[in-house]
């Protein structure tokens, strides 16, 4: 467990995937997925429901193994040494599994326990800019409701390396605003690092410096967004992925 | 799906086959012992009480308390919750509000009078026993009835319906066993019992209809300055002062009351018994050794909550992402997990502690118990009784935590496959236990092997438990999840524990009946150390899938 002393320069990358494979059954979730992303940027991880998005993201944070290949996060395998990696990373989950039966301020209480880094200050500001109840149960909260306070936890300790997970799906436009918002403050600290899935390809499009798009477990195209759209001739991410993928991207309500 | 009731029915067949594969099988094994339908296999003798008890009374009654949870959708609502525990997603289905609660209540109300009546037909039941053939039947299908239509409801404060439905369904017992107590007749016992589903129907249907339009009425509001006091001081809202220290907290949180709270309801009613025990000495210690026991017998349903990863989430087995993505080691969620299972079981018994005496004071039966325990003094002298009390609580408060904790191995592996064997297993053997058990004791031979073959019973089962051990160090040690300093803190507390159990041991059974290796190997097998040690293994299987 002394992987947590490594240290790492900006050149390294933030999250290296080498040759990663992954299986449910017959089902092939993962085919040799190849991914490097260097610090300091904002990484737009695009694809259609079921593409892989989610595992691969799920295998990023440790919460799968990998079968075969490896992954590394800040240099360190996220599954042998869960604590080094966790801490540096806030996670919205697509699930965005927070417990009901908590109020708003005992989330807050119970989250900062684990990060050194967690800004109190920070984290009053944004209670107050997604309107939040502090004396609000978290299962009486509505959907967006919940995505922004799941968005609180995960910025409030500066997080090195932001991975959001879905964090639009099915919400409305005023909470995917506060995303976006959210990805853009964290990506003005110098260094710090976004991995940002979705199916909105538009809203990739405002943010993301690099898109990675993905397609039956396999990566089908990885590079700076206008590199990307020079390539293509100036064509919009949606057209990009229907000539990648063969059909349209889901809509916001997918 | 041809109709909605079909729709309904498919549900619980497809969610529960399992379960009702289980109860089939078992009737098939009754139907096996029961002489007279199969002739080839050697009568089994049930006048016993203990292998009655296993092999008809205990099975019968956990598929009740399934049946219950099946049928009151309990087993994925809820039940502290204000909102019902309906399932808010059948709401939205195109079918009245008689048929959300009838056809749940009809087809439980079916399963129960099923149960009776295939238990009555095909246990063997006791010689000199008359079993009643309808009322019976009429009482599971009224509990059951009532519990739907009181979980169901919605109710204005949390926690409010466990309280309903405890004092409701306890009512309704009382009644009955007083009945019988009057030896009321069968058809007075009908007559009692037969319109309690219809009307429970009518309170179920009213309740899902509230339920249905979102009609919960909110308490809270009139208890917000109280419960702001409730809330604590302002050192509650302090930092944390480690991540560990939040996850014990979370966790007692989300799962250390409920072992306190079920004991805090059933306590009353036990201790209230004091009142009626005529100030015959066996009674009151019948009733004290019940109170004594009940944290020990609820902790090992406590324990099915305490070992799921998820015990708020609908898939229940796996870990939610909220805690597998916590900077903490897998080791340390695991501790989090003891140290509130720790609290839980120290809250259960000080409410025994704190109770036993008021109960006895109040009811007056408090003279029967110091008169005996003077006698014991004059007996074997004050020090020797003061230690065996000490002794005795600590066993007990021991043997809760152990219920608590011993399955956590299974469960934290989130694998449903292993987590449904086990407790088919635990069945199996339950139901096993009582006709062995009969067996050997009809058969005086058996006894002598048995006692002959002991220490060699005890040293294979010891060889066991240490191969296992070494087995899960090993893993233990090389996938980093205890650091060093933790395996040997632990296996030098484990030597300390089963040291200090042998010395008690040698103390109180110092006797040339039992040599001094034999109490060292039950020492040994009582110390909790494989299955302890499995947890981190378990959770990081399923935390790392």
């Amino acid at each position: 467990m002394n992987g947590g002393l490594k240290i790492m320069t900006l050149s390294e990358a933030v999250i290296s995937v080498t040759e990663l494979t992954r299986r449910f059954g017959a089902t092939t979730a993962l085919a040799s997925v190849s991914l490097s992303l260097p610090r300091g940027a904002v990484y737009g991880l695009v694809g259609a429901n079921g593409a892989g998005k989610t595992t691969l993201i799920k295998h990023i944070l440790g919460l799968l193994r990998a079968e075969s290949g490896s992954v590394r996060v800040f240099g360190l395998d996220p599954v042998a040494d869960p604590v080094a990696v966790l801490s540096r990373i806030g996670y919205l989950s697509e699930e965005n599994d927070l417990p009901g039966w908590m109020r708003v301020d005992e989330l807050i209480r119970y989250s900062r326990a684990f990060y050194s880094a967690w800004d109190d200050g920070y984290a009053e500001e944004l209670l107050q800019a997604f309107a939040l109840d502090p004396a609000a149960k978290v299962r009486t909260l509505s959907k967006g409701q919940k995505a922004r306070l799941g968005l609180l936890v995960a910025l409030a300790h500066r997080p090195e390396l932001l991975v959001l997970d879905e964090p639009s799906s099915g919400l409305d436009p005023i909470v995917r605003r506060d995303i976006l918002g959210a990805v853009i403050r964290t990506i003005a600290h110098e260094g710090r690092t976004v991995l940002f899935s979705s199916h909105l390809l538009e809203e990739v499009e405002q943010v993301a410096d690099h898109v990675t798009l993905i397609s039956h477990g396999a990566i089908v195209l990885s590079a700076p967004l206008e590199a990307i759209r020079e390539s293509h001739g100036g064509a919009s991410l949606s057209e990009v992925f229907v000539a990648h993928v063969g059909t349209a991207a889901p809509g916001p309500d997918a | 799906m041809r109709s909605p009731a079909a729709a309904i029915a498919w549900e619980f067949r497809q969610r529960h086959h399992w379960g009702l594969i289980a109860l089939a099988g078992y009737l098939l094994v009754l139907a096996v012992i029961r002489p007279g339908i199969f002739e080839a296999v050697p009568r089994v003798n049930f006048d016993d009480s203990w292998s009655f008890a296993f092999v008809v009374v205990v099975p019968l009654t956990v598929t009740f308390l399934y049946f219950v949870a099946v049928f009151s959708f309990g087993l994925a609502g809820d039940l502290a919750a204000r909102q019902s525990i309906y399932p808010a997603r059948m709401f939205t289905l195109p079918v009245t509000n008689a048929a959300l609660a009838g056809w749940p209540m009809l087809y439980g109300s079916g399963a129960m009078v099923l149960l009776w009546l295939a238990t009555r037909l095909l246990a063997v039941w006791p010689s000199g026993i008359v079993v009643p053939s309808v009322w019976p039947a009429l009482l599971a299908a009224a509990l059951l009835a009532w519990t739907q239509a009181l979980t169901w409801m919605p109710y204005p404060l949390p926690g409010l319906r466990v309280i309903v439905a405890v004092l409701g369904l306890a009512t309704m017992d009382a009644v009955v066993l007083l009945a019988i107590q009057f030896r009321a007749p069968e058809s007075m016992m009908v007559a009692i019992l037969a319109p309690q589903v219809p009307l429970a129907y009518l309170v179920a249907r009213a309740a899902v209809a509230r339920a249905r339009r979102g009609d919960v009425p909110d308490w809270r509001g009139r208890l917000a300055r109280r419960r702001r006091i409730a809330d604590g001081p302002p050192a509650r809202r302090d930092r944390f002062p480690s991540p560990a220290r939040a996850q014990a907290w979370f966790e007692w949180r989300q799962l250390g009351r409920s072992l306190p709270g079920w004991v805090a309801i059933l306590l009353p009613f036990e201790l209230a018994l004091l009142f009626v025990t005529g100030g015959f000495p066996e009674l009151v210690f019948l009733i004290l050794l019940g109170v004594l026991l009940t944290p020990v017998f609820m902790a090992t349903f406590g324990a099915a909550t305490v070992r799921r990863s998820n015990p708020h989430g609908s898939d229940s087995h796996g870990v939610p992402p909220f805690i597998a993505a916590r900077p903490l080691t897998t080791a340390a969620l695991v501790a989090a997990k003891l140290k509130a299972t720790l609290w839980s079981t120290l809250a259960a018994w000080l409410l025994v502690v704190v109770a036993i005496p008021l109960g006895l004071m109040i009811s007056g039966t408090a003279p029967v118990v110091v008169e005996r325990a003077r006698r014991l003094s004059e007996a074997i002298g004050t020090p020797r009784v003061a230690v065996i009390v000490l002794l005795l609580f600590a066993g007990l408060i021991a043997s809760t935590w152990k219920q608590l904790v011993q399955s956590l191995y299974i469960g934290l592996t989130g694998r449903e496959w292993l987590i449904k064997g086990s407790v088919f297993g635990t069945l199996a053997l339950l139901f096993l236990i009582g006709p062995i058990a009969q067996w050997i004791i009809e058969h005086r031979e058996v006894q002598g092997g048995l006692w002959d073959a002991l220490p060699s019973m005890l040293a294979l089962l010891v060889g066991v438990k240490m191969a296992a051990a070494a087995w899960i160090v090993t893993r233990l040690y090389h996938t980093h999840l205890l650091s060093d300093r933790a395996l040997v803190t632990g296996a030098v507390w484990w030597c300390v524990s089963v040291l200090t159990l042998y010395g008690l041991f040698a103390w109180f059974f110092s006797s040339p009946f039992f040599p001094r290796y034999v109490l060292m190997l039950i020492a040994i097998l009582a110390v909790p150390l494989a299955r302890l040690s499995a947890a981190p293994l378990a959770l990081a299987w399923n935390r790392h899938r």
